[in-house]
């Protein structure tokens, strides 16, 4: 009985708007006169469409790539700050402040630390003698400063780390330098395997949010330009539903996101059943 | 055992390195939200400016009705931190309760729903808003709670509620405690730590949405804080000491909020 709010919550909110969002594929609709049917025109339109085949790649170099970064930076951190005590449990916030702060927020403030002229990066860079670019004006820096921006927010992924790591025996490691393997062997040999399935899961998970996550940094920073250089899905499917009030095409595109989340969906299932993960109590964490 | 001293400040020295890395967005905020405004900026590297004001902070209030952004971002928080701390630990505590067959089925439906991308949801959320009435009102900000915001909380609930021993629930039950006591009595105070940790998220994350008044939203009157701090940035490209202070006081509030909690993590993970 108290099933009733969430089970009502995920039919109105998640389970009828994707329901929705596949039908509306198929017709004209812009919110304000009745949809009128359009076959498969809206596919043709969008799967043709420059911008959204731009924006595929866009997402797949911005979002997609970070990812395993993320998350192997993440869990290394965890490694690192994996002991108990007063000082390291501050250290650990530190990590995780970044994550903390609003989107907005975040995105002005490496406006700021990424201004070509007076930002405090590009001081340090010049007194150091290095070249310091233009960021969110040049295509390429402008990927790079937004994959730089995705780095610093890993508190998710570092908790996860962290709890995982909690849960890992630790007679497996003990047993390994008593037999005079050295700590980076150890680690790489036994702790790193162990975690894997974990660190993959993990992996997608991050995949999926960060396609969302993005959206707030790249509208804020770079709006999608230089020359469209950032310009992502989240931003196609943006301009095509509240800028042209186009919901066909804009669904026509989320099709192409289910598919990819409906790949990873079924990657993800595989690894599950093949390491038994998801079956036990402890790693619904994930 | 010199070597394993020397090894163990290394690694001292590295967490420290760390964790100020990871603190440089916050530091390199507050330090620019202290400039004295129009001040020509500097260009050598100084942590702390020459002269250091608070104006900044004064002068933002007058420049956007910062205060209603503020009040309407409370008011949001307000309703929904609660509302989604009701409905996801209501669905964690009947998943937790149920026989493990039917367990495994709504644990499969809440990963599944986890994986749907948000992205795929905001063109149709918008037209059921509409639909419901909730379109440009401060429910469409709310809605998620409904749902416990996220799959996520339910599941870090049922987890938390889960390890409470089977006899606990029986006991109670056999005291003549309802569902609903047994959930408020048993369940909740033995999963404090959960649920202060789902607070907490999910504050954060009503805190700093922006996407659903971006969508949602069209009154003014309902803006939240994150559209006050976009609409500051249109307004004043370069203005950056404001801008910066703006960022800090939205920041501050999680920021506080969370390093009260902390000590409370750290005590919990230390037993």
């Amino acid at each position: 009985m108290l099933l009733i709010p969430y089970l009502l919550g995920i039919l109105l909110l998640v389970f009828i708007p994707a329901a929705l969002s596949f039908t509306i594929a198929f017709f004209k609709y812009d919110a304000l006169s009745p949809p009128v049917w359009a076959g498969e025109l809206n596919f043709i339109l969008t799967y043709t469409d420059e911008l959204f085949n731009l924006s595929m790649q866009n997402s797949l170099s911005l979002v997609i790539l970070p990812v395993p970064l993320r998350v192997l930076g993440a869990f290394l951190l965890a490694r690192l700050m994996q002991r108990k005590g007063r000082l390291i449990s501050w250290l650990r916030a530190s990590i995780y402040i970044p994550s903390i702060i609003p989107s907005v927020a975040y995105a002005l403030a490496w406006l700021w630390i990424l201004n070509p002229l007076f930002g405090p990066l590009n001081l340090i860079l010049r007194a150091i003698g290095l070249a310091a670019p233009n960021w969110f004006s040049d295509p390429l820096s402008a990927k790079l400063a937004l994959i730089l921006m995705s780095l610093w927010q890993i508190g998710e992924g570092f908790l996860v780390s962290l709890a995982a790591l909690q849960d890992t025996p630790p007679e497996l490691e003990d047993a390994a330098r008593i037999d005079g393997a050295a700590s980076w062997h150890i680690f790489w040999r036994i702790t790193l395997p162990l975690l894997a399935p974990i660190l993959l899961l993990l992996s997608f998970r991050d995949a999926i949010l960060a396609l969302q996550e993005s959206f707030t940094a790249i509208l804020l920073t770079t709006n999608g330009g230089p020359y469209y250089a950032t310009f992502t899905l989240p931003l196609f499917v943006y301009e095509q539903s509240f800028d042209l009030l186009s919901f066909g095409t804009a669904s026509a595109a989320l099709w192409a996101i289910y598919a990819l989340t409906g790949l990873i969906i079924l990657v993800l299932y595989v690894i599950a059943a093949q390491w038994n993960i998801g079956t036990t109590d402890d790693t619904f964490i994930i | 055992m010199t070597r394993s001293s020397s090894n163990s400040k290394l690694r001292l020295g590295l967490r420290l390195l760390v964790a100020g890395l990871f603190l440089l967005p916050i530091i390199w905020m507050v330090t620019a939200a202290l400039r004295p405004p129009g001040s020509p900026l500097s260009s050598s590297i100084r942590l702390l400016p020459t002269r250091i004001t608070l104006q900044n902070f004064s002068r933002v209030w007058q420049l956007v009705p910062l205060g209603r952004y503020l009040l309407n971002s409370l008011l949001v928080v307000g309703i929904a931190v609660p509302l989604t701390l009701v409905t996801s630990s209501w669905a964690g505590f009947s998943i937790s309760q149920l026989p493990l067959s039917s367990q495994r089925r709504w644990i499969i439906l809440s990963l599944a729903v986890l994986m749907v991308p948000g992205v795929a949801l905001w063109s149709t959320r918008f037209l059921i808003f509409k639909i419901l009435g909730w379109y440009n009102t401060i429910w469409a900000l709310i809605a998620p709670a409904w749902m416990g915001t996220s799959p996520f909380y339910v599941l870090m609930f049922y987890r938390a509620f889960r390890r409470i021993p089977r006899e606990m629930y029986e006991s109670a039950r056999l005291d003549g405690a309802g569902v609903l006591q047994t959930w408020r009595r048993i369940a909740l105070p033995i999963a404090r730590p959960t649920t202060i940790g789902v607070a907490l998220l999910s504050f954060i994350f009503y805190w700093g949405d922006f996407i659903s008044p971006l969508l949602y939203l069209r009154s003014e009157k309902y803006y939240t804080l994150p559209v006050g701090l976009q609409l500051l940035q249109q307004m004043g490209y370069s203005d950056w000491p404001l801008l910066m202070a703006a960022a800090v006081i939205a920041t501050a509030v999680p920021l506080v909020l969370f390093l009260l909690v902390q000590p409370f993590f750290a005590r919990v993970d230390g037993n």
